[in-house]
């Protein structure tokens, strides 16, 4: 039998075969993308480099923000060959059960991701993906570690960059960074799981000016996501820019002494440089040092004692703790009666304490005296006057238009609104208007006797020490301020353009003049109120403030409030302190460390004196009654 | 010196060259993915091209060999070539494991595969019984006899295991059928010991064509289960194919393809038979794919899991399919042109995401660096050379000459059609070398060997008689 023709069966076979791969090829090869968007899944990656964060400079030059080298000791599970636990524990420095631990945690939690599709947190942890097995070692910590993790095969170093404060100071101005969070990195492409983010403070406001430009390189990796090569030779690669450095107003040796002044008291200090705004320093009290919020685990550790410390040391006090400002605010009463032409320079009222309650001293008969006295019943006349001018029917209708304009002053110096300085976490306090009153006791339904206590500062004024300030800096500068604001500079360019507006008040500056006069026999006459203010050498012009606090019918510890601005003739520098349950008046605590505060800028150092080692001695915090 | 002019005379040629063309590009694809920049050198024995260079030199010089040798020696000492190959099969076994399997015989990277060899042996072999004279291939000892030749190294071959090489023997049943070899004497007692009166068997059209019917069916199962499993989507067209009517579209393109097939090769007077052909084997087909479609969809959970798993129909790309899955990226990626010369970035040895990119996936990096361009020629070659040997096959006045080829020419095409169906979802993953083309001492040996002693026998085919 012949069966030559079977060899056709084998010829169908392989030219069948032979069609079918070649079109297959041909949709894989040409047609097809999907496989060539896999291939770059697999072997090109886009690697994005993060520049360090900016550096901080203060006032005088010195780097007050630094970025310090840290290691993470990363591991590739598939690259790692009879691990010796024992050993590797005792390298490293934990105990065996930690290590399980940590891969458990590692393998459990790392790669975890939110899927926005499905809704659930899922994990793509890869065994052959490198992950941080210790993130954020001290270089003396890796240098121990490092010299045998040769040894250890699937593990190896990794370099990062953190935050370092060499004068751990301003740590509420300057704020922290941390890991960024799955609702940051879906809104904003730049940040990657492990990135970090300005947390608050200034890193916080200016994130955009702080975190610069990120490189990126394409490279070509391995199966073991080692790289290989560049991509294309770099063609399309583009370096990391760090941003330029930022400039601040603050001072860094006036923001460490006010932090020495305030230790052992609840209270905050605020200076502004009057003819720029710039801000010198911001204390609160108490506070803590910003290099304990450097990276994940200090900021796991530390961060919970923070918040629970009683003493609220995480709580930014200047910005977001308003106050009554209490006979601080007397200024503005006298500034605000003489521009709406209510009272004049020689206006005297007697100090009649069947009023209001007033301390003993003669009865004031000018404005100036009046500042220098700080006299109740004389300010309680004045703001009378301004609420009750007469000019409507009812004293009801009447007190609405008065209160009305005096709120409207009282905005054009920048309270009772948000200031808008660089930084997060401002407080508006509270000047009240006659919507305000109205909810409480119904329109119509009140007049000045009813609000009578905001003229002196009680009541329902509140206002933030950076008020204050600011309040202290428009007297400097008779009339105007320009926004508080901490950066002066980024790199060669200036501060942002609104921080170089001067905002006029409604007083003119002929009004300033008997009231500033006011603010220096305060300092510097018999019968003033804050003659511990005095500074060597330099004229201050202050002003008191005593508040009296209730808590319930509690009757607790006066708070003690300063403001003031030195030298009286162009000012340098416009301050105010706020001491919390102090005791005793503005004079007794705020006042001293006002004028030290000066001294310290004025000359760069403080004499030691009686009067600087009562304050440093001081422990005025756990005491509220 | 008469039989000298004589043998450069009828010397095959296309053969060889198409031979040395895919050596030189296995050469080219093994420098290119294994290139190391510290031993820049093509030669630099240290390294897998020059080495392979080396194995190269020593295939040539055993090709040499063949040539000095007269071609009868090969009929004459068929049983002892057999008889040395199985014996290496079975030392192999006691030899330490290597990877999992004991299939090396040697040391280190010196070492040889005799599995390799033995289908050298088993061809020569299996030539030589079915070319003696008066054989019956109706018979139930022929049948028998034959595929206990196969059977044989296909065991000890599965005992290293080796499932590969394994899978590579069932090539020989081809040869059979070629050669007649009927099953029948097995089937029709079969048949007959069911009590169906009237009816009594002697011989069936299943029996004749077992074997080419037992690999349709196979064959047609396996792509029911892909095709019913998985959408077909030609964008381009806007075509969208999903479950059974994949097949059905398949079977339709196949018969059609088939049927012009058939008129070409058809005489005048047969060519109404192709439409007939072409229409039964359709219904026939869709017959047998819609019952293992139904039959599959019956399965039980786990059951049918196992069958995805292995036909790779559950991916899961960084796990089990994981070579596959890369393997395809890198074939895919290559596009019309290809990434160029000593550029493929998924396949190279030193980015490593697709393991064992210089011996049993090579076609990745040839496939990332040419292209569909590359990939195209490469497939023609090989069919050029399978077909080329069919012809050679053909033209033998000698039955041991024809079987030996035949016998060559599957084995080829099996190394092909597995090897580059690994890369692009039509073979299952099993390790394989790509004939001439892999790195490696002895695949490149034996398929040297195999080819010159192809090469000699045709040579000298004027020579002999029977």
């Amino acid at each position: 039998m012949n069966f030559d023709s079977r060899k056709y069966v084998f010829i169908i076979i392989f030219v069948l075969v032979g069609i079918l791969y070649a079109s297959k090829l041909f949709y894989m090869q040409v047609i097809d993308d999907s496989w060539k968007i896999r291939a770059q899944q697999i072997a090109e990656k886009r690697r994005e480099i993060t520049p360090p964060r900016a550096v901080v400079f203060d006032r005088t030059g010195k780097k007050i923000v630094a970025n310090k080298t840290y290691y993470n000791l990363m591991m590739v599970e598939k690259n790692i060959k009879n691990l010796d636990t024992v050993a590797f524990a005792k390298l490293i420095g934990w105990s065996r059960e930690e290590v399980r631990q940590r891969f458990f945690e590692i393998r459990k939690g790392e790669g975890r991701y939110y899927n926005r599709h499905t809704g659930k947190t899922t994990s793509n942890y890869q065994k052959i993906r490198p992950y941080p097995f210790i993130k954020e070692l001290t270089a003396e910590e890796m240098v121990k570690i490092a010299a045998r993790l040769e040894d250890f095969q699937g593990f190896y170093k990794e370099v990062t960059s953190m935050r370092n404060y060499p004068f751990g100071n301003g740590a509420n101005i300057l704020g922290y960074l941390s890991e960024v969070n799955q609702q940051e990195i879906d809104n904003d492409k730049f940040y990657k799981p492990g990135g970090h983010i300005g947390r608050s403070g200034i890193e916080r406001f200016y994130e955009k000016e702080f975190r610069g430009v990120k490189g990126i390189k394409y490279i070509v990796t391995s199966a073991l996501n080692n790289t290989v090569g560049s991509w294309e030779n770099g063609k399309y690669d583009t370096t990391a820019v760090q941003a330029p450095p930022i400039k601040l107003g603050i001072d860094i040796e006036l923001q460490a002494y006010g932090e020495k002044l305030l230790e052992n008291k609840r209270g905050c200090i605020v200076a502004i440089e009057p003819s720029t705004g710039e801000i010198l320093a911001l204390v609160s009290s108490p506070n803590y040092d910003p290099n304990l919020l450097v990276g994940n685990r200090k900021i796991r550790e530390n961060y919970p004692k923070l918040l629970a410390n009683p003493d609220k040391p995480l709580f930014p006090r200047p910005l977001a703790s308003a106050y009554m400002p209490g006979s601080t605010f007397k200024l503005l009463q006298s500034l605000i009666g003489l521009q709406e032409g209510v009272i004049n320079n020689e206006s005297g009222f007697p100090c009649n304490k069947s009023v209001v309650g007033c301390h003993n001293h003669p009865s004031a008969q000018n404005v100036t005296d009046a500042v220098k006295m700080s006299c109740n019943p004389y300010f309680y006349a004045v703001t009378r006057r301004i609420i009750q001018q007469g000019k409507k029917p009812s004293s009801e209708e009447d007190a609405e238009y008065g209160l009305g304009r005096w709120a409207k002053y009282m905005h054009s110096f920048g309270l009772g609104e948000r200031l808008g300085t660089d930084i997060t976490g401002l407080k508006a306090g509270n000047i009240p208007d006659p919507k305000y009153y109205d909810k409480w006791y119904g329109h119509h339904h009140w007049k000045f006797s009813t609000i009578r206590s905001i003229s002196i500062g009680q009541g329902e004024v509140q206002l933030t020490p950076l008020h204050l300030a600011n309040m202290a800096a428009i007297m400097a500068n008779r009339g105007w301020y320009i926004t508080p604001h901490f950066v002066k500079g980024f790199g060669k360019k200036g501060p942002r353009e609104e921080y170089t507006i001067k905002h006029k008040t409604m007083v003119e500056r002929r009004h300033f003049v008997p009231v500033v006069e006011g603010m220096r026999r305060v300092v510097y006459e018999a019968g003033g109120t804050a003659r511990r203010a005095r500074v060597e050498g330099v004229v201050v012009c202050g002003k008191t403030g005593t508040i009296e606090n209730y808590r319930g019918p509690l009757k607790l510890r006066n708070h003690s409030a300063f403001i003031a601005f030195a030298p009286m003739n162009n000012p340098k520098i416009a301050i105010s302190v706020f001491i919390e349950n102090a005791g005793g008046g503005g004079g007794t605590w705020a006042a001293p460390i006002a004028s030290l505060m000066i001294e310290q800028y004025t000359y760069g150092k403080v004499k030691p004196s009686p009067k600087e080692k009562r304050i440093l001695d001081a422990v005025l915090l756990k005491k509220e009654r | 010196m008469r039989k000298n002019q004589n043998i450069i005379g009828s010397f095959d040629w296309p053969l060889f060259i198409g031979y040395i063309l895919l050596l030189l590009m296995g050469i080219g694809t093994v420098y290119s993915v294994a290139f190391d920049p510290e031993h820049p050198n093509l030669f630099d024995i240290s390294e897998k091209y020059g080495k392979q260079i080396m194995w190269l030199g020593i295939s040539l010089f055993l090709g040499l060999l063949v040539f000095l040798i007269d071609s009868d020696i090969y009929r004459k000492f068929s049983l002892p070539i057999y008889g040395f190959t199985l014996s290496l099969l079975i030392i192999v076994l006691f030899m330490p494991a290597v990877n999992g399997a004991r299939a090396w015989l040697g040391i280190g990277s010196m070492g040889i595969q005799p599995a390799e060899f033995a289908k050298i042996g088993t061809a020569i072999l299996l030539a030589r019984y079915l070319s003696t004279a008066n054989i019956k291939q109706q018979s139930r000892k022929t049948v028998l006899i034959a595929n206990a030749i196969i059977l044989v190294p296909m065991i000890l071959i599965l005992l290293q295991p080796d499932a590969g090489t394994f899978v590579v023997f069932t090539s020989f049943l081809f040869v059979l059928y070629r050669e007649g070899v009927s099953y029948d004497p097995i089937i029709i007692p079969i048949l007959n010991a069911i009590p169906i009166k009237g009816i009594h068997f002697k011989k069936t059209w299943i029996g004749t064509h077992f074997i080419p019917i037992l690999f349709v069916v196979i064959f047609l199962s396996v792509t029911t289960l892909l095709l019913s499993n998985s959408t077909i989507n030609i964008e381009t067209l806007g075509i969208e194919i999903a479950g059974y009517w994949g097949v059905f579209f398949f079977l339709a393109i196949i018969s059609v393809a088939g049927y012009f097939f058939m008129r070409m090769i058809f005489s005048r007077r047969d060519r109404k038979r192709a439409a007939i052909i072409a229409i039964i084997g359709f219904v026939l087909s869709v017959m047998l794919t819609s019952v293992v479609d139904l039959g599959f969809q019956k399965l039980a959970g786990h059951q049918k899991e196992r069958i995805e798993l292995v036909l790779g129909l559950r991916q899961d790309p960084n796990g089990d399919d994981y070579n596959r899955n890369r393997a395809m990226a890198a074939v895919g990626s290559g596009g019309l042109l290809g990434k160029g010369y000593r550029n493929a970035t998924v396949s190279s040895v030193q980015t490593n995401h697709v393991p064992e990119s210089e011996t049993d996936f090579i076609f990745c990096p040839f496939a990332e660096e040419w292209g569909f361009a590359g990939s195209l020629i490469l497939v023609f070659l090989y069919l050029f050379m399978i077909l080329r040997i069919v012809v050679i096959a053909e033209r033998q006045k000698s039955s041991f000459n024809r079987i030996y080829a035949y016998s060559v020419a599957m084995i080829l095409f099996y190394h092909f059609a597995i090897n580059i169906g690994m890369n692009i979802e039509f073979a299952p993953v099993i390790g394989i070398p790509l004939p001439f083309f892999s790195y490696g001492g002895s695949s490149m040996m034996s398929f040297s060997m195999m080819m010159f002693i192809l090469l000699k026998l045709d040579s000298q085919r004027k020579d002999v008689l029977n």
